[in-house]
């Protein structure tokens, strides 16, 4: 008599639980990420070596920013435009211009961040933050 | 004669597509998540045009409208910050230094406060912004 060995039957992996883990970190992940579109602007960069050298007077520019947030080039207030505009002609004639921006400390980060997006805009790329007297 | 009609099967549902899909939302949400330790206190970046893609990695030091102060989402006072600062730059010169700072905070808290990291020898100081118009 020939006896047949039966076939092993293969035992069912249920994936429910896989899933239950799945949905689990899926929400985990919904609830707790926050989108932003994160960019910077550099503040402090590293030292470049070589040049770089300090500008004469002749080639620095000063934008004072008030308590206000109001920007000010040679004692005028303008917008952030006009500034850009007025940036824009100085840098014209001299290409290699320093900014250097003096905000009031009574000022706002964003009114800083306003600033500097205009003199960006104008085609500044020399841009230095001078503080008179920090306020506590 | 009496004829049955033949009882309809239900297909077995299969879970296979819903794994797929979850699957895929999963990795969707892990690759364009970053993780990142939030303030304790509310922080708005200031709005910009013209900022530069945020890289990882570095310190993140978060300002807050009344000036309060973060590091790594961690409520610090002002000398613990520097501290901190200085043994993490001690031991890594090139850190970068992230300042998230509110966008109505006032300067009084931020721009003293670069210039002491500054001293302390990070190289890199940047403050981060969001992108004006963006999400």
């Amino acid at each position: 008599m020939h006896l047949r060995r039966a076939r092993p039957i293969r035992p069912l992996i249920s994936l429910v639980s896989m899933v239950d883990v799945l949905l689990i970190m899926l929400v985990f992940f919904m609830v707790t990420s926050t989108y932003l579109d994160l960019d910077m602007l550099e503040l402090a960069e590293p030292a470049e070596e070589g040049g770089g050298g300090a500008a004469g007077p002749a080639d620095t520019v000063l934008v004072s920013i008030g308590g206000d947030g109001q920007a000010r080039l040679g004692g005028a207030a303008l917008s952030p435009a006009a500034l850009t505009t007025a940036l824009s002609d100085r840098l014209a004639a001299s290409p290699g211009m320093q900014v250097l921006l003096l905000p009031s400390a009574l000022a706002d980060t964003q009114a800083l961040v306003r600033v500097m997006d205009a003199a960006a805009q104008a085609g500044a790329t020399r841009l230095r933050i001078v503080q008179l007297e920090p306020q506590r | 004669m009496k004829l049955r009609r033949p009882e309809t099967r239900t297909p077995p549902e299969t879970i296979v597509a819903l794994i797929d899909v979850v699957f895929f939302l999963l990795v969707f949400f892990m690759l364009v998540g970053r993780m990142d330790a939030t303030a304790p206190f509310e922080v708005q970046p200031p709005l910009s045009e013209g900022g530069a893609d945020l890289p990882g990695g570095g310190a993140t030091v978060s300002i807050g409208l009344d000036e309060e102060l973060a590091l790594e989402g961690t409520l610090v006072s002002r000398a613990g910050l520097l501290a901190r600062l200085e043994e993490r730059l001690a031991a890594e010169p090139a850190l970068p230094v992230r300042l998230n700072a509110h966008g109505g905070a006032p300067l009084r808290a931020l721009l003293p406060l670069a210039a002491e990291i500054e001293a302390l020898g990070a190289q890199d100081i940047v403050l981060i912004v969001t992108r004006e118009g963006g999400g």
